[in-house]
């Protein structure tokens, strides 16, 4: 049959079922009970109660399976209420109601299966309690297939099979996650801490194991942040002309295989359990190297334990034209060690290398560095100089806004030349993404009150792939949005990853526009919200306490002399090519925008014409959106909070109402 | 002609399915979500499901990542 699915017989009536999907899951379907006690939906079937038995006929033999965990392959014919199958189960259920006579569950499975005689079993092993574990092996799967771990397992065999951790001690491994509680049909595990009081732990229990649940399932197909971590976007970044390469020049590299998901996983990564960074998360993004000796540096010739590489630090690689994965982790660990962050000092430094290409400065500036891209060992030293304040790498330390200025000071240099291609906002250096094909993107950047940080960087593959949010008004709701609820549960200390990394299948289900907000999601942190603090929370709810927030901060930047449109200025490169070079590499794109969008003709017309008129056009459009977004916002055309928008957010303070007040329209 | 995402233009042929579209449009994206003439596609029929001539293909992606 068409779509896999495939005809059964189930208690004499013809069904469709999927084909490979487990028979119990079928039956269910198909309006059939049937009883269970180690199944859950959110678990990897075990087969171990034998409660959920079906009597299946195929090729002419007949046999008892579990259903839980068989897999319809082929057409089959399966009786649920045979006298075989119901003795079964009775026989079954008599016997758990022996030995857990007082578990209501026991109880409820025991009626439906006809079980009554509470005495027929009873035995030295009968256990009393109402909450007595019943070994059906859910806490065992879940901290398994959850955390990854095996904190929790049987000991002992036949009857004197029980629950225990290692050595019967409480394991430093747990988490703490409380997955096993959670699961546990008889609540024969408790939680007797919850630790920050909240209002409602159970609230938070459930939809954070909602999550847990989903990356148990769906990680493998979707981001395979248990297997790579972040990592799985350098690929894709790279399939997308989106991966900075060589000062964001590019979007792509034919090295990028060198420093990619792939191989990091295949030679590099060790760790694939949860880190513990949030406590009872289960998605495990945290990578690591172990046992990596190091080449340079005072630990030259150690063996040592590297956190990463992320997404980000991998990107700065190819930003930096280092698609050396050796390197990259050497360097990586140095940052750690030192203090620096992988993003702003592999920005600056691809800013270096092509300023250094482009002739701007020259050996006798670098200490004799020899700094072009690729240039993994002069990177090293940069980096050792910043460590112990000599060298080059002082200067390359202070980023790119100190550099751009000294060398128009003291060299001369072109200034233009340097804004164009010095990318930083407000004195941060970007992200690792190229964001010149998404308009929203760029705006995205420049806007971040803390400058072009990676939290604002999702609007890429909404804007410039999908191409959903076409008109300037659609682009403005996105920068309203997004940055507004990024901030709010950034300020609640949620991660971005549960999020959207994860995605649960009903995601599907939405249209696109509303998918992209993954409605399920935003719903559980407002569960988390609510749990936590007693009150419930929406959308609406959300973005006045976001607003609020958002808007003080761009009064504070005010205060310190920023927070103006010429502060949310990028840098050319972010938006469009700056050299001829880049322009040709991308020529087909740049010509169609130009004839099909800026009406200009490009027949016979040089590089630095078509430069030159994409540029315009460009700047048009990002200047446009800024407008939007700022009206969106309720902040002046310059970029300034209105006093009546605070006012509406309930933050018109005089002392707030006093920095602005000489910036309104 | 196919018309991805209200943009980019995709030659068709007989028989084309989702996967194909997906294919010649060079996405391999786990994260994606396919309407025909805004019709949501699940993901087991992409193999199946054709695309007639002249269709808007909506292929969404879900931002991920940082
Ligand atoms: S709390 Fe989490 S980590 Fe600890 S035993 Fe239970 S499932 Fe395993
Ligand atoms: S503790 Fe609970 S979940 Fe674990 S085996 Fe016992 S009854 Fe099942
Ligand atoms: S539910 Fe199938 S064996 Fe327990």
């Amino acid at each position: 049959m068409a779509n896999g699915k495939i005809n059964i017989t189930i208690n004499g009536i013809e069904a469709t079922v999927q084909k490979g999907s487990y028979l119990l899951q079928a039956l269910r379907d198909n309006g059939v009970a049937v009883p269970t006690l180690c199944h859950h939906k959110d678990l990897t079937p075990s087969g171990t109660c034998r409660l959920c038995v079906g009597e299946v006929e195929q090729r002419g033999k007949k046999k008892l399976v579990t259903s839980c965990n068989f897999p319809v392959r082929g057409e089959i014919a399966v009786d649920t209420e045979s006298e075989r199958v119901e003795t079964h189960r009775r026989v079954l259920a008599e016997m758990y109601l022996g030995r857990w006579p007082n578990v209501p569950l026991i109880q409820e499975v025991a009626a439906i299966c006809g079980a009554t005689d509470k005495e027929k079993y009873r035995s030295e092993l009968t256990d009393e309690n109402p909450k007595a574990c019943i070994l059906c092996t859910h806490c065992v799967r879940a901290c398994d297939e959850f955390i990854q771990e095996r904190i929790l397992d049987f000991a002992g065999r036949g009857i004197k099979r029980h629950l225990t951790m290692p050595f019967g001690e409480v394991d430093p491994h747990c988490i703490g996650c409380t997955s096993c509680a959670y699961v546990c049909p008889t609540g024969a595990i408790e939680v007797v801490d919850d630790m920050n009081h909240p209002v409602d732990p159970q609230m938070i229990r459930d939809f954070g194991m909602r999550i847990n649940a989903e990356m148990a399932m769906l990680d493998k197909d979707q981001c395979r942040m248990r297997e790579v971590g972040t990592a799985n976007i350098v690929d894709v970044m790279d399939a997308y002309d989106l991966l900075p390469v060589h000062n964001y020049k590019f979007g792509s590299h034919e090295n990028t295989k060198n420093i990619d998901s792939k191989i990091l996983k295949a030679r590099y990564y060790t760790q694939d359990h949860p880190d513990g960074c949030w406590k009872g998360c289960s998605m495990a993004c945290a990578k690591a190297v172990d046992g990596f000796e190091l080449r340079t540096g005072p630990y030259k010739g150690d063996r040592v334990v590297v956190d990463g590489p992320e997404y980000e630090t991998a990107a700065a690689g190819a930003n930096m034209g280092c698609f050396d994965a050796d390197f990259i982790i050497e360097w990586n660990f140095y940052c750690d060690t030192y203090g620096i962050d992988t993003i702003s000092f592999g920005t600056c430094m691809a800013f270096v290398m092509e300023a250094f290409e482009a002739g701007v400065i020259t050996t006798e500036h670098t200490g004799g560095k020899e700094l072009k891209f690729g240039a993994t060992g002069a990177v090293m030293e940069c980096m050792h100089e910043i460590a112990v304040g000599e060298g080059f790498g002082v200067e390359v330390g202070q980023g790119i806004r100190y550099l751009k200025e000294k060398w128009i000071r003291e060299l001369g240099a072109d200034a233009d030349f340097l804004q164009d291609i010095g990318m930083e906002v407000k004195g941060l250096e970007y992200s690792e993404y190229v964001c010149k094909e998404s308009l929203a993107q760029q705006a995205g950047y420049t806007m971040a009150v803390k400058g072009p940080q990676h939290d604002e960087a999702w609007l890429i593959f909404m804007d410039m792939v999908n191409n959903q949010i076409p008109t300037f008004e659609d682009k403005a709701r996105a920068l309203y949005y997004y940055p507004l609820w990024r901030t709010w549960f950034g300020l609640h200390g949620l991660c971005k990853l549960i999020w959207n990394d994860i995605v649960p299948l009903s995601n599907k289900n939405y249209e696109p526009q509303v998918a992209a907000k993954v409605p399920d999601h935003v719903e559980d942190f407002f569960r988390f919200y609510e749990g936590m603090t007693g009150e419930p929370l929406d959308e609406e709810g959300m973005l006045a306490q976001s607003a609020r927030v958002h808007n003080l901060q761009r009064v504070m930047t005010r205060m310190l002399g920023y927070g103006l449109r010429k502060d949310d200025m990028p840098p050319y490169r972010a938006v469009g090519p700056v050299t001829a070079e880049e322009y040709e590499s991308r020529a087909e794109r740049y010509n169609k925008q130009l004839e099909e969008l800026a009406g200009f003709d490009t027949k016979g017309k040089s590089t630095e014409e078509k430069m030159k008129a994409i540029r315009e056009y460009r700047m048009d459009q990002y200047n446009r959106v800024v407008d939007a977004a700022y009206d969106k916002r309720g902040w002046t055309r310059n970029g300034v909070p209105k006093i009546e928008r605070l006012k509406e957010l309930g933050i018109d303070l005089p002392r707030l109402v006093e920095i602005i007040k000489d910036d309104q329209e | 002609m196919i018309l991805v995402n209200n943009r980019d233009k995709v030659e068709w042929r007989e028989g084309m399915t989702v996967q194909d579209v997906l294919d010649a449009m060079g996405y391999d994206y786990a994260l994606i979500t396919v309407t025909i003439e805004g019709t949501f596609v699940p993901e087991h029929d992409y193999e199946t499901c054709t695309v007639p001539d002249g269709s808007k293909v909506g292929l969404f992606h879900l931002a991920h990542g940082g």
